[in-house]
Order: structure tokens, then C-alpha cells, then sequence
């Protein structure tokens, strides 16, 4: 759609009708969270001791290091995951995916907290699941699935495949079908049509995915500590420490802020190659 | 948003003022004027309401049932003042936050010792009016300036009567023992006990484990680490030893009574070197019901039968020394103040802690993450 007028003439305008929304987001959201980002500065003196600890505290390394880790690794699986899922969703009948996505939908709306919990339950020393294994003969020692760093890998992976799932959903129903038939027709295999046209094209799905579960596995909390038997610690829950336990507020402040600039200096990079208007679905 | 904020606490303090004295009737009207009248009514029936109920900010669960029961409904019945619970956890954060923004909901949290000292230190607390809530029932030092102990609570362990049966584990010492005692392990998250309970295992007396050598005990956690599973809830801590996941776990001791009963006693409490916590009762600073009302809130849970009615509810030991002879018997073995156990337990210090509390928890989670 082309609003000429609007865009040449009346700029000014624009921004006046704009203003109003501009001002509640900036007064209720951009001001309190500067404010709280200010405190990495400020608490509980001026400077930038705060700043300091990230290399004198080695733990913080170590916690940065973790999160930054377990996200990849998330974000890579759930991906992997949802693409197959989709896939399959676009070529089934229009019956079967509507159960598809319904059932995608009633994970995605289960309490965080349920889930973890039901993983310990399957998943434990004493669960059902070894138990089978211990039954069947394949294991003599109950598989540590859970209260580990893989706990918190199934965990996280398991809430954020309905996060990869929607985009590349959205991504993949977009795509005319004709295009991998006028491949086929023109001589290339299955594979090549895969990897050289299909792939391509859900481009913007996959990376609108990944960014998605990425940015969202870098604020878990509940999952991590509780399916990490408290000995994994991702950031968000130390932020959360340093705010409500040890009320190092001016710690918390400071990663918050790193959390912050680390996901718009990915935007930034992804916005080099590509538009993310079209990863998001904005259309011109 | 903000002028509404501030106009609807200008009004709540002048009918407070006006209430008690403070302020004139023509002032009082002109204040009026100046916030407005809609907001005013509204103010009135809130500022009105708040000075007739009091608000307890606990931990949810079983407490809200329990404070009510034992508490709250037998002050109401005394004073006619309404009882409110909030659940949302008094952290020490969330209360430095809450007394900061200035919109203070609480009347009375129901905190830590060591949160009393640290947030009595940094003035976000009313000072405790021993005019009218009672020293002499307290157990000796654990009346603060800005909060006073109405109960304990605590970590023990307990173990697997299956595993141990015939050499049952009954020191910390056992509990850090894994060669003799085999099978995983559970700790608090955030150090608390945990610390304590690692420096007995070493060998350090129940006296002298204040001040407290910080690298021994982490040494001494670093050495089980990879047999420890770390909860940071009550629920979590139940799970793991409902589950069997290990073969002793600590636990919260009001929960224990309980985890005894759902594991159909497979699974038995120790109560040899519990750590006792003492809980406090604070007061947020600019509390709405006022500091007398509240005062008179806190001084009605010292009451003995309110506190045995606690215990029984809720498994929170009392802290006042009348109510040590009238613990119920079959509660005798899970409270920290019974006959049998107030010489076994060793009592935390609150003074260390609420100085050295933060880097602690945050050298402890270093150390086990």
C-alpha cells in the first residue's frame, strides 16, 4: 500500500498522532527500565566497580559463559525441532494440521513451573522412564537425565519448540508450492530442491526463529533452577539473587544491561544482512 | 499516574493526621481541595480501611491458613481489626523496595533475624515499641531493635530408614559421609544452614561456628558436590526425598512432620545439630496501619497458646518460653524449642549473617555452580 500524501506532506503530522503512545511508552516503559539500567552505575556508589567485578568476581565469567551456552544449544535444537514439525504441518491435510497446531498450542500454554516439574517426575533416578530403561536391561544405573545441565537442555528445549513452531509456520505456509514443482520439473532431486530452493526460502522463518528462542531462553529462570538441581545458574536467576537475597541491586543492574545490549547487538548484526522487517513479517 | 499516586497518599495522610490530631479540621478541608474530591472519597474508604486491618506478608501455602487460624482471627476477635495476608515472600529486596517506592501495603512481614538487622541498619523498618510487644517473652537475644522473634524454624535432615536401618546417620558428619552413608545428597540453595551444618560435619564445635571460616565450609560442600542436588524451594526439598532421589536430604523442619507421614516413614528426621533459624516479625517503615495497631498485632502472636496453635498448624516453633512446656508431645521431637532438642540444635546468628549474608550467598553459589 502507498500512503504518498501521508509520507511527504504531512511528516510533522505523523509523529503528532503518534505522540500521545510515544509518550506512555517512554514515561511507563523506557524511563523506569533507563532508571533501573542506571543503577549498574550508581548502586551502591558512583562508578564503575560494578563494571569491574564482571573480570574480579570469576563467577560471573562462568554464569555469562553457561547462559550464553545452554541458549545456543536450546536455540539450535528447538530450531531443528520446529522445522521439522512444521514442515510436516504444511504438508499435511488441513484437518490433521489444525490438530497439529493444537496440540503445539497446549504445550505452549502449560505453566512453566508444571513442566519442570513433571520432567523431574518422568525423568528422575526413580522415574518412569528409567525404570523402563532398568527393566528392558539397557541400563544398570539410573541415567542422570535430570538435576544436570541436560536436564535443563530437554527442559528449555521442550517450552521453546512452540516458539520455533509459529514463525517458521507462518514462514512456510507463505511459500508457493508451484516453485519446488517447477524445480522438480526442471531435473533437481528432492535434496537439491531442498537445499537449494526450499532452504533458502524459509531463510527468514528460521532466522525469525532462532532470534525468537534465543532472546527468550536468555531470561529463563524457574526451568534452569529447578531442573538444573541449583547447580546450573544462568543469569537470570543470579540477577534475581542480587536483587531480592543478597540486594546487590547495582550487580543486577549491570547484567541486566549486558543481557540488553548483547540482544540489540544481535539485532544489529542480523539487521546487516538481512531486513528484519521480513523476518518479523512486516510487510511494506 | 504519578500525581494520582502522590494526591491519593497526601489524602491517607491527612485522615491519618486528622485522625489523630495532627491536623485541623480547616486544613484537613483545604488538603481536600488540593487532591480533589473523587480521589479524596476513595482515599478516605482506603486510608479508613487501612488503619482497621492489619497486613501480613508471608510466604503463601500453608502459612495463609495458619497465620490466620493462630494469628490473625484471634486478634480480630480481640480488636476488631480486619486480617489481610499477602503471600508474595518478604525477601529482603522486595521489602527494600517496596519502603523505597513509598507505597508501603504491608503491616508486618514475617522475615528472617538476619533480615531485621540488615534492613533495621539501612532504615527501612520501624524500631519494635517494647512498650507494648513484651522482651521477656522472648527467648533470651532474639528481640531486636527493628524485629523480634515470634518463632524459629530450621534445617535438619532426614534420611533413608531403607538404606540406614541398622547404623542410622545421626551427625553432619554422616551426612558428608558418602563412603560410609552412599547416595545423593540435597542442600539449601542460597547457603543458609548449609554453611553451618558443612562446619559441624568438619569438626567445628556447635559453639564455635561464629564467626564463621568461610573456606572451610566451602571446602567442605565442594567435597560432596557432585552427590548434591541444591533446592531453593520447600516443594523441591520434599520432592527429592518423596522420590527417593536421595538417600538424605535437608530439609525446612516444619516440613518434616509431613515428609515423615507422605514417605510412610520411610524416610526419618534427625534432629541431632539443626541448624534453628530464628524467624522476625519487621515492620515496614510508613506501615498503613500505623505502628501502635501493628505493635499491638505482634505483641498478640507472643501469646503461648497462639503459638503452640502455630506449631500445630504449621510446625513453626515458638519463640516465647512459656509456650517451651506446652509443646504437644508428638510435636516434641520436630520443634526446636522442645525439652529434648533446645540443648542439641545449634542457633544461628543472625548479626553474622545480616553482615556477611550477600557475599556468602553469592561465594556459595559460586562455589556450587
Amino acid at each position: 500500500m502507498r500512503l504518498a500524501g501521508i509520507h511527504h506532506g504531512a511528516g510533522g503530522a505523523c509523529w503528532l498522532l503518534v505522540a500521545p503512545l510515544l509518550g506512555l511508552v517512554i514515561a511507563l516503559y523506557a524511563w523506569p527500565v533507563a532508571e533501573i539500567l542506571w543503577l549498574g552505575f550508581s548502586d551502591p556508589e558512583p562508578g564503575l566497580q560494578n563494571y569491574e567485578k564482571l573480570f574480579t568476581r570469576t563467577a560471573l565469567a562462568k554464569i555469562l559463559w553457561t547462559t550464553l551456552r545452554i541458549c545456543t544449544i536450546t536455540t539450535l535444537l528447538s530450531v531443528t525441532i520446529g522445522y521439522l514439525i512444521a514442515y510436516t504441518m504444511v504438508h499435511l491435510g488441513a484437518r490433521e494440521r489444525s490438530w497439529m497446531l493444537t496440540l503445539v498450542l497446549i504445550s505452549f500454554w502449560v505453566s512453566v513451573l508444571v513442566r519442570a516439574f513433571a520432567w523431574l517426575t518422568l525423568l528422575g533416578r526413580n522415574g518412569p522412564v528409567n525404570a523402563a530403561l532398568a527393566a528392558g536391561g539397557l541400563i544398570d544405573e539410573p541415567v542422570a537425565f535430570v538435576r544436570n545441565e541436560l536436564g535443563v537442555l530437554i527442559g528449555m528445549t521442550h517450552y521453546m519448540i512452540p516458539y520455533a513452531v509459529l514463525p517458521l509456520l507462518a514462514n512456510m505456509q507463505g511459500i508457493d508450492r508451484r516453485i519446488m514443482d517447477a524445480s522438480h520439473n526442471l531435473g533437481a532431486g528432492a535434496a537439491t530442491t531442498f537445499t537449494r530452493i526450499y532452504l533458502p526460502l524459509t531463510t527468514p522463518g528460521v532466522v525469525a526463529a532462532s532470534l525468537l528462542v534465543f532472546v527468550i531462553s536468555l531470561g529463563f529462570y524457574v526451568t534452569p533452577a529447578l531442573l538444573g538441581g541449583g547447580r546450573v545458574l544462568m543469569v537470570a536467576e543470579y540477577v534475581s539473587v542480587q536483587v531480592l537475597v543478597t540486594v546487590q541491586w547495582g550487580v543486577a543492574s549491570m547484567l541486566a544491561t549486558l543481557l540488553l545490549a548483547g540482544v540489540f547487538g544481535l539485532m544489529y548484526v542480523l539487521s546487516r544482512f538481512m531486513r528484519l522487517g521480513d523476518v518479523f513479517g512486516a510487510r511494506a | 499516574m504519578q500525581d494520582g499516586t502522590f494526591f491519593k497518599e497526601l489524602a491517607e495522610q491527612g485522615v491519618r493526621d486528622y485522625r489523630s490530631g495532627r491536623l485541623d479540621r480547616r486544613s484537613f478541608l483545604a488538603l481536600c481541595a488540593v487532591a480533589g474530591a473523587a480521589p479524596l472519597a476513595v482515599s478516605m474508604g482506603d486510608a479508613e480501611a487501612a488503619a482497621n486491618e492489619i497486613v501480613m506478608w508471608n510466604w503463601g501455602g500453608d502459612a495463609v491458613k495458619c497465620h490466620t487460624d493462630a494469628f490473625g482471627g484471634p486478634f480480630a476477635g480481640d480488636t476488631g481489626m480486619k486480617f489481610k495476608v499477602d503471600t508474595s515472600g518478604p525477601l529482603q529486596g522486595k521489602v527494600k523496595e517496596m519502603v523505597d517506592s513509598g507505597n508501603v501495603t504491608a503491616d508486618v512481614a514475617d522475615a528472617d533475624a538476619f533480615d531485621a538487622i540488615a534492613l533495621g541498619k539501612s532504615g527501612h523498618l520501624e524500631a519494635i515499641d517494647y512498650s507494648i510487644v513484651d522482651k521477656s517473652q522472648v527467648l533470651e537475644g532474639f528481640a531486636w531493635e527493628h524485629g523480634v522473634s515470634i518463632i524459629f524454624y530450621g534445617y535438619a535432615f532426614m534420611y533413608d530408614t531403607g538404606k540406614f536401618k541398622d547404623d542410622p546417620p545421626s551427625t553432619w558428619a554422616d551426612f558428608f559421609d558418602t563412603a560410609k552413608y552412599p547416595g545423593k545428597r540435597s542442600l539449601y540453595k542460597w547457603a543458609n544452614g548449609a554453611i553451618e551444618a558443612a562446619l559441624l560435619a568438619d569438626g567445628v564445635a556447635g559453639d564455635a561456628v561464629y564467626p564463621i571460616d568461610l573456606d572451610r565450609a566451602l571446602a567442605k560442600i565442594r567435597s560432596i558436590k557432585p552427590d548434591t542436588y541444591y533446592w531453593g524451594s520447600g516443594a523441591e526439598a520434599q520432592q527429592m526425598i518423596i522420590d527417593a532421589e536421595v538417600s538424605m536430604g535437608m530439609v525446612w523442619l516444619n516440613r518434616a512432620k509431613n515428609v515423615e507421614a507422605d514417605t510412610g516413614g520411610r524416610f526419618r528426621l534427625n534432629m541431632n545439630e539443626a541448624i534453628a533459624m530464628p524467624g522476625a516479625y519487621i515492620v515496614p517503615k510508613g506501615n498503613p496501619a500505623g505502628r501502635e495497631n501493628v505493635m499491638k498485632f505482634i505483641a498478640s502472636c507472643q501469646t503461648p497458646e497462639r503459638q503452640i496453635a502455630l506449631l500445630e498448624c504449621h510446625g513453626m516453633t515458638p519463640s516465647n518460653p512459656k509456650a517451651f512446656g506446652m509443646i504437644p508431645d508428638a510435636l516434641q521431637r520436630f520443634a526446636v524449642t522442645s525439652e529434648e532438642n533446645l540443648s542439641r540444635v545449634v542457633l544461628n546468628d543472625p548479626v553474622w549473617w545480616a553482615e556477611n549474608g550477600g557475599e556468602t550467598v553469592n561465594r556459595y553459589l559460586e562455589a556450587i555452580g
